[in-house]
């Protein structure tokens, strides 16, 4: 081992831990044993059907009709789509939604729409549907997760 | 030190508009270059002073610094967020840096501001932004770009960047301020002067570029883009000709017309007059040059339509070509056309590589072109002639109404292929069998086939579509290929699944003047745009369009992908001989794979990622390249690895945490002693932010 190894060592778990404890703070809530899955049924049928124009409205010019995204615009759905937001509060992908899309002017698809938008995209990636709507205040979708895979029933 | 105030910038430009364009906080973030820094320019090894580190395109520099001993011990020294160079966060950061005497220059935000940095810090020394209104709102290619250059004589330096509005801005590398003695007050207008009326108007009139322009001597060179072409609303469009420019006054020197005007070689390869009409094939990704020889190598895109050719009959040449014309007066030398009447969205797609090579114990200057059809194209690079025999061979010719078939396409006879460029039943998922019966019945409903296998007309009982890999966004994309010139082997990560249905539909009179554009029988056809469109800061609210109770045809298996892995590859190809050394899939396994609980007990090794814009970087020792989508292991929280291979066996020697993929190719300079990799990461719920390691101080 060469001299200053374990100094080097400690530096590096400190830069590696550095910025995940942050967000790790922020996913704090996100691994209480409480939290709601997209898999329990967090959308209705009906909301994902008020969300499918407005997608077809706002939405699939760039990302395509069948969701896969066209040229340089991601997929909304399929596996890069929820390897980006699994395990993240649904919250986060609200927000992106709703800070930054339609890209043109976010503010032309109010919150109310763009909840029945994400209704609709959890639709198409195989999420099941269950008896209460999708609530569009942030807070309260940050008590939903976004899981990828369905999760083991066992654990 | 040099400083630029608000009083001191009037000084020295005295016309107004320069005050209205620059952003606000230019002058309060000031240039902030130590002088000292400054002497007479000599491009040295330590830097990268251009998008691909040199006019080669290599994305090489023999550091060993960074090494696979001590890869795993990478630091950030800083990190660069880009949230405030626009009014909205972007999530798409494509640039590469440049370094230039210490000082790191590149594009970022969706603002498309040129900054420059300390190139040891992060700390800002200048920002320049274009505010163009309509003009920015308009453009077909938006958000941050892939980066600028960097000229210099030795005297004064200069950066030239692309607006998103399609103006080549000179600045003054101090300062950021615009050179006024170029162009116009140090812009030249490029929808102008361009052997073409840009229509409709030059607001709104289609054309832009988000790649960086490349400076050789003396002359600028910049290409053109244009908005996706899946569903173009015309058969006629503005054409992306290639022109050079005097670096010192914007001058235009030359140009080149991609679709040749009527009496210039080529114009007889569209048939029935539709070179007059037909418009794109311009060239979108990174131009290379050879200073010495005096050549340009051009990669050009394809003409309008991308999968629907009926309208413009015949090989189309230059489009989907690899065109090597004359530095200094921009006249043709030779041409390859790698796809003759392009059908499949294989634009030529980036920087051809100059690589010097051995071959039979006879050195050739070659070059060497990576695709999306995972093809590599190797050309003795003066004469245009192939360095192993690429040879026309019959290819499928469709039966879409009013089309226009090659009977024959170019293939390589080496190096082979080296990502899937077709489809067969033998390529579908196997982890079971029950995901391979599902895989085979999804695909049944479609037309498949090898390399070059035709589009046809969607149909509700079948074909829905051709489907395909090695197209749209198949193989190697813009980030392009690196290329080691002491061992002469090339790399290049290729995406290995990335499945393109091509579809085709008549398009309703409203949407297009075309026979066909890109579409699903029984689905309504829509425009499809760029990503990045009407993104600007500028952009207004478009038209609404109605809604639609379109039916979601995925093309995944409970999120898995239909292809079985390898998703993406790195491959290292010996240029000497023209054989694949190594590949390995690059990228962890996705979580969807990994985790799911209808693979337990499958036994899956490392998959690589269904992602198609990894860029690579190589070393004295190494290959880098960072993870293309966010996974969450036992190893490491969400978030992707920046990757070390050991370049001479493609084994993995290091890998270093990034809060989110690369979204940038990644390069390396070395300052002060120290070696630094930059690179840029973005997507999902992470915005765009440039990150610098380097190894822990010995101090």
């Amino acid at each position: 081992m060469r001299n200053g190894s374990a100094a080097r060592l400690a530096l590096v778990v400190l830069v590696i831990t550095l910025p995940l404890t942050s967000r790790a703070q922020s996913q704090q809530s996100v691994t209480a044993s409480d939290m709601r899955s997209v898999w329990d049924g967090v959308y209705t049928d009906e909301q994902a059907r008020r969300g499918q124009p407005l997608y077809h409205d706002a939405c699939s010019a760039c990302h395509g009709d069948s969701l896969k995204g066209s040229g340089e615009t991601p997929a909304l759905a399929g596996n890069t789509f929820l390897s980006n937001w699994n395990g993240l509060p649904l919250g986060d992908l609200f927000e992106r939604i709703r800070r930054t899309m339609p890209q043109d002017k976010p503010s032309r698809v109010n919150r109310q729409q763009k909840s029945d938008i994400l209704a609709y995209l959890l639709s198409c990636n195989g999420f099941p549907v269950g008896k209460t709507e999708l609530p569009h205040q942030t807070e309260f979708l940050n008590e939903i997760r976004f899981d990828a895979t369905k999760p083991d029933p066992k654990k | 030190m040099a400083g630029v105030s608000a009083k001191s910038e009037r000084k020295t430009n005295p016309n107004r508009h320069v005050r209205r364009i620059l952003f606000p906080f230019l002058v309060s973030v000031l240039a902030w270059i130590p002088l000292e820094a400054y002497g007479q320019y000599h491009a040295k090894g330590t830097e990268w002073p251009t998008y691909a580190a040199d006019l080669a395109g290599t994305r090489y520099r023999p550091f060993d610094q960074i090494n696979a001993s001590n890869f795993n011990d990478l630091e950030v020294v800083w990190r660069l967020k880009t949230d405030m160079f626009g009014n909205r966060p972007e999530y798409k950061l494509e640039g590469t840096p440049l370094m230039v005497n210490g000082v790191l220059y590149t594009t970022a935000g969706s603002r498309r501001a040129a900054i420059a940095v300390d190139a040891a810090t992060g700390e800002l020394l200048w920002v320049h932004g274009e505010r163009e209104g309509k003009r920015g709102a308009a453009a077909p290619r938006q958000l941050s770009g892939r980066g600028l250059a960097y000229w210099s004589d030795g005297k004064v330096e200069r950066i030239l960047y692309i607006t998103q509005g399609y103006r080549l801005v000179c600045l003054d590398a101090k300062t950021g301020v615009r050179v006024p003695s170029f162009g116009e007050d140090g812009i030249v207008d490029l929808k102008l002067n361009d052997d073409q009326t840009i229509f409709p108007d030059l607001i709104t009139g289609e054309i832009g570029l988000h790649s960086a322009p490349i400076v050789a001597g003396n002359t600028v060179i910049v290409g053109a883009a244009f908005r996706e072409g899946f569903t173009p609303s015309s058969m006629r469009n503005n054409k992306g000709y290639v022109r050079g420019f005097d670096v010192r006054t914007g001058k235009r020197l030359w140009i080149f017309h991609t679709i040749p005007k009527k009496g210039e070689f080529g114009y007889d390869t569209w048939l029935n007059g539709s070179a007059e009409y037909t418009g794109n094939t311009g060239v979108w990704t990174q131009i290379t040059v050879d200073e010495e020889l005096g050549l340009v190598y051009l990669p050009v895109e394809s003409p309008t339509g991308d999968f629907y050719g009926g309208h413009r009959p015949g090989n189309n040449l230059f489009g989907e070509s690899l065109v090597c014309i004359d530095l200094k007066t921009g006249e043709l030398r030779w041409y390859f056309q790698l796809v003759h009447h392009p059908l499949w969205d294989m634009d030529v797609s980036s920087a051809p590589i100059l690589v010097d090579i051995t071959v039979n114990g006879h050195p050739v200057k070659a070059v060497a072109q990576p695709s999306k059809q995972g093809f590599l194209y190797v050309f003795d690079r003066v004469t245009g002639k192939p360095v192993w025999p690429i040879e026309e061979k019959p290819v499928e010719t469709g039966s879409v109404p009013g089309e226009w078939y090659s009977p024959t396409q170019p293939i390589p006879s080496r190096p082979p292929a080296y990502s899937r460029n077709g489809v067969s039943m033998d390529e579908l998922i196997d982890f079971t069998p029950e995901l391979r019966e599902q895989a085979e019945k999804i695909v049944s409903r479609y037309h498949i086939g090898p390399v070059f296998t035709p589009p046809v007309a969607s149909k509700t009982e079948g074909p829905l579509a051709t489907l395909t890999l090695g197209t749209a966004d198949g193989g190697t994309n813009w980030p392009g290929g690196s290329y080691d010139p002491e061992t002469h082997i090339l790399y290049a990560y290729a995406c290995n699944a990335c499945l393109e249905p091509i579809g085709l539909v008549p398009p309703p009179k409203e949407l297009s003047d075309m026979n066909y554009v890109y579409g699903t029988a029984g689905k309504k056809p829509r425009m499809i745009n760029a990503a990045g469109t009407d993104s600007s800061a500028d952009a207004p609210k478009p038209a609404g369009k109605a809604a639609s109770a379109d039916e979601w045809n995925p093309l995944t298996i409970d999120g898995l992908p239909l292809i079985k892995p390898p998703y993406g590859t790195i491959s290292a190809i010996n240029l000497d001989k023209g054989e694949i050394v190594w590949q390995i899939p690059h990228g962890e396994t996705p979580d969807l794979i990994r985790n799911n609980s209808a693979l337990k007990g499958v036994n899956i090794s490392r998959t690589g990622q269904e992602t198609w814009n990894v860029g690579t970087l190589v070393t004295k020792t190494l290959v880098i390249a960072g993870d293309g989508v966010v996974t969450t292991t036992a190893e490491h929280p969400r978030g992707a690895m920046l990757r070390a291979y050991d370049k001479a066996t493609g084994k993995e020697v290091g890998a270093v945490y990034m809060p989110a993929p690369e979204s940038g190719s990644p390069m390396t300079y070395m300052f002060n002693g120290k070696q630094y990799v930059v690179i840029a990461v973005s997507g999902g719920n992470y915005s765009g932010e440039y990150i610098a390691f380097s190894l822990p101080s010995e101090e």
